[in-house]
């Protein structure tokens, strides 16, 4: 019998978050991915680019976490645990490129949650979309992810 | 050819973007990004564990081989022409594999001043087995 993932779920919202960029971060991100464009790492580039300032590599969105959340709280509601996890589908939507100081308010919130059978056999699939808006409400950019829990 | 800019009026539906090879995949880099990107899944990390959790050893976060694709991308249109990126992860990236990312332009499309560009993009490793499919929005300038 495999495990059943808690629908109940669905449109939950999580607690909404502030997230800071930081120019450390956005150049270790980039760094770890191995892209060494000038425009991520180097900040003179990044002054005299149209930007005017380092901006972030496209996929940056995906450090935005709850500070100090591991995610377990959700992952035990949801009835099973980071072993069971796969990573399904990613996507970004980006409005501008981020850039250090950026100062954005993200929610996120959990869109749906079915079943479906993969190679591997049944799987439960989660999907979440976090929004991130600036200081002024506008929107910046949007992640939606699938995770993938192999039940 | 890196960092080259592209102009929308050279690019044509069909064109390939030059591919990018990434890896062979180590450990330390896995490490790396799960510290610059706050991934901690012990099942990249910990053989034992990923072992114990039926997948046969460890594998690279998904999310990796997606900044591979995010390169390719960035590497041909530049840093902040990306509107969209979207991918499926088809399958898993192992240490020691070779990752090659590869696009074409699907569609361009204008409205007003703005000029997009549809890509394919996918990532393969050294057996020519897809391990990321997607797609991305660029936005482009024009020569004038």
């Amino acid at each position: 019998m495999p495990i059943q993932l808690n629908k109940a779920l669905v449109g939950r919202e999580f607690p909404p978050f502030v997230v800071t960029i930081e120019r450390g971060k956005i150049k270790e991100f980039a760094r770890a991915i191995g892209d060494a464009n000038p425009l991520y790492l180097d900040d003179r580039v990044g002054q005299a680019s149209e930007w005017g300032d380092i901006i972030a590599p496209p996929t940056f969105m995906t450090t935005f976490r709850e500070a100090g959340g591991d995610g377990a709280d959700f992952l035990r509601e949801l009835g099973t645990d980071i072993s069971r996890l796969l990573h399904g589908e990613q996507e970004f939507e980006l409005h501008r490129p981020l850039k250090p100081g950026d100062t954005l308010l993200c929610r996120s919130r959990i869109l749906d949650i079915y079943e479906k059978t993969g190679r591997s056999g049944p799987m439960g699939m989660v999907l979440r979309e976090t929004v991130a808006a600036d200081k002024t409400g506008e929107i910046v950019g949007t992640m939606r992810h699938i995770t993938v829990v192999r039940l | 050819m890196k960092y080259a800019r592209v102009y929308a009026d050279d690019v044509k539906v069909g064109d390939e973007l030059p591919p990018l090879v990434k890896g062979p995949i180590q450990q330390i880099q896995l490490t790396r990004y799960a510290g610059a990107s706050g991934d901690f899944n012990p099942i990249h990390q910990d053989d034992e564990f990923a072992r114990a959790a039926g997948m046969g050893g460890v594998f690279a976060h998904g999310m990796l081989s997606m900044g591979f694709v995010g390169q390719l991308v960035t590497d041909w249109a530049g840093p902040g022409q990306v509107r969209k990126l979207g991918v499926r992860f088809a399958g898993l990236v192992r240490l020691k594999d070779t990752i090659t990312c590869r696009g074409r332009v699907l569609a361009k499309s204008s409205n007003d001043d703005v000029h997009l560009v549809d890509l394919e993009v996918w990532a393969e490793n050294q057996k020519g087995d897809k391990v990321v499919t997607g797609k991305a929005t660029v936005t482009l300038p024009t020569r004038d």
